[in-house]
């Protein structure tokens, strides 16, 4: 992208040592890598919790766990994967590139940035905790909608706080990130100069700030229905359960988008590098992941077509929930466009990339078919709509994440990992992804209902190939923390550059790995016409 | 962003072209380069969500007629 241009990147190294390292740290790769740590092992309690729920789901009848537990298990696998494991993982990789791919030293509040990290493990506390408290955990769905939400023991209690403690975090986060990529670009890096996955995030960055206060005002708004004798969501009082579904949809819409925006920014960095041609239609992108960020504010009741709206209402959130297919379909067909005639590799990113453009393009296409109101309401609460969003939250945002991971960890342990064995944890994925979740649609479609522990016989075969999958994608991500290990204690250097075609700043810019403080003196920065 | 002052002005129907376009995703080469050196961010983002409103509008529109 530019030349280099003298010292760019830091020489001194004092910081404490030990565990207060990793206490008092204000650097952005430090606490990016902390994120990421937290995300893995979130995503592996998740991970926990998925298996119970499709140990118990092998077979009809009641085996493992009781029905109640069974209602908590579904729960805190939603929250923690969504809050604990997807949102911090991206989170952890802004940390990491963003101040790397814009130039900057380091975030632009740095103090605060370790406050946003810190906040997690204690959220993260209570939701697991609340297991072991009387009454259990929450078992309303990770939707949390009353009256279950009002009626439930201290576990609710607990993940209140934690959604409000998670909520905090994020919006110190996106605060910095926002404030981070305005204000300190490398000199003459203007906005449509910036990495993709800069633009992404920059966009995610104000969803966040938009929505999660609206997720505090909503579950605040359910503590006081619980203990200070409010009735917003309780229709006895003069409330409406229903106003609920309206207020965490707001949020919850376009906290989809929170989830998929980043991915999108990281596969259109990796498409371009290892097909060593430029992304096609840059400016696009930018304008579609705009569009689609304004989009995801309009459609929200699209998830409650069963919950009692107008013919208006429903014409209305169908359109507009349609329409978003055409943003993103400007994206797929970009990457594709992008591929096109180039020099393509198939290196462990590729593969989880275009993985990721594979399967993302089913679970759109199952979104657009559950916006149409007739269908969804055939659909509504079937493992359909449980099919759906994980094609879009695992094979979509969580690929992406590892694409992502494999792109960078050279950069960030200076090591490289084992390509045959990512190869093995690509493939394993995949296929394992797909014999849990595809036949999910058939479930679905044939009547089987989400949210229970047990079902009725005509459901048996495709619940054990579901569970076996499961099995199989679960063992296979343990692979993942072996190939992340076994990297950064390799003994082998990396390449300064191992992927020919990267062209942003923390490759042409930096060295492998990137020093502790890099940038101190802002690079001079010359763009490359897009 | 400091440069952003010293741009000169663009006329409205240059934003309300660029904020249609972005809402398809598709723009000239030459149109953009066009926008970036003429457009302000802010009035991107005033258009941006003159934009929205409008769409919502136009949806409501459509939906009216449809129902009626």
């Amino acid at each position: 992208m530019a030349a280099v241009h003298g010292d760019v990147h830091g020489h001194d190294d004092h910081h404490p040592s030990g565990i207060m390292r990793w206490v008092m740290t204000t650097n952005h790769k430090d606490i990016g890598s902390m994120y990421l740590w937290f995300s893995l092992t979130m995503f592996f309690t998740g991970g926990f919790l998925a298996l119970g729920i499709r140990a118990e789901l092998f077979q009809p009848g009641i085996q493992i766990l009781e029905p109640e537990l069974f209602n908590s298990f579904t729960t805190l696998h939603g929250l923690i994967m969504v809050f604990g494991a997807i949102m911090p993982a991206f989170v952890g990789f802004a940390n990491w590139q963003v101040p790397m791919m814009i130039g900057a030293p380091d975030m632009a509040f740095a103090r605060m940035n370790n406050w946003s990290f810190w906040l997690l493990p204690v959220a993260a506390s209570l939701l697991v905790s609340s297991f072991f408290v009387p009454g259990g955990a929450a078992a309303g769905g990770w939707t949390f909608y009353p009256p279950l939400s009002t009626q439930g023991g201290l576990g609710v209690d607990m993940m209140i706080f934690a959604v409000h403690i998670l909520g905090a975090s994020s919006i110190m986060g996106a605060i910095n990130i926002i404030t981070t990529i305005l204000n300190m670009r490398a000199p003459g890096m203007k906005l449509m100069d910036m990495p993709l996955f800069v633009w992404t995030w920059l966009i995610t960055a104000y969803l966040l700030v938009l929505v999660m206060p609206v997720l505090a005002g909503t579950v605040t708004m359910l503590l006081t229905d619980r203990h200070f004798g409010t009735s917003f969501f309780n229709a006895a009082g003069g409330g409406d359960p229903v106003l609920f579904q309206h207020i965490f949809w707001f949020f919850g819409h376009p906290e989809v988008y929170i989830m998929i925006l980043p991915a999108f920014g990281i596969v259109s960095e990796i498409i371009p590098t290892f097909s060593r041609k430029p992304l096609f239609g840059y400016s696009s992108m930018v304008y579609a992941t705009a569009s689609i960020a304004i989009l995801s504010c309009v459609v929200w009741a699209h998830h409650m077509f069963t919950a009692g709206m107008p013919t208006v209402g429903q014409l209305f959130f169908m359109y507009a929930t349609m329409l978003i297919a055409v943003p993103t379909g400007v994206k797929v067909f970009n990457w594709t466009a992008t591929m096109w005639q180039g020099s393509m590799t198939f290196e462990t990113p590729m593969l989880f990339a275009i993985g990721f453009i594979f399967l993302f393009v089913i679970g759109g296409f199952s979104g657009v078919i559950c916006a149409i109101v007739p269908i969804d309401i055939q659909v509504q609460d079937t493992y359909y709509v449980i099919a759906h969003f994980h094609y879009v939250l695992v094979s979509g945002a969580l690929f992406a994440l590892f694409a992502g991971a494999y792109y960078w960890l050279p950069k960030w342990t200076g090591h490289m990992y084992d390509e045959t064995l990512g190869k093995w944890h690509f493939w394993l994925s995949m296929i394992f992804f797909n014999v849990t979740f595809f036949v999910q649609h058939f479930l679905g479609l044939a009547g089987m209902p989400r949210r229970i522990p047990d079902y009725a016989l005509q459901f048996a075969d495709f619940n054990m190939i579901s569970s076996i999958g499961a099995f199989g994608f679960g063992t296979s991500q343990l692979l993942f923390v072996y190939i992340v290990i076994k990297c950064i204690r390799s003994k082998e250097a990396a390449p300064e550059k191992p992927w020919d075609g990267a062209t942003t700043l923390e490759w042409t810019h930096l060295p492998t790995p990137a020093p502790y403080h890099s940038f101190e003196k802002p690079p001079v920065f010359k763009p490359v016409s897009h | 962003m400091s440069g952003d002052h010293n741009k000169p002005s663009a006329s409205v129907i240059q934003v309300v072209k660029a904020v249609l376009a972005a809402f398809i995703g598709i723009r000239k080469k030459s149109d953009l380069e066009s926008d970036a050196a003429n457009i302000k961010p802010s009035q991107v983002i005033i258009g941006g969500l003159m934009g929205g409103v409008l769409f919502v509008v136009t949806i409501l529109l459509v939906v009216k007629i449809i129902v009626n």
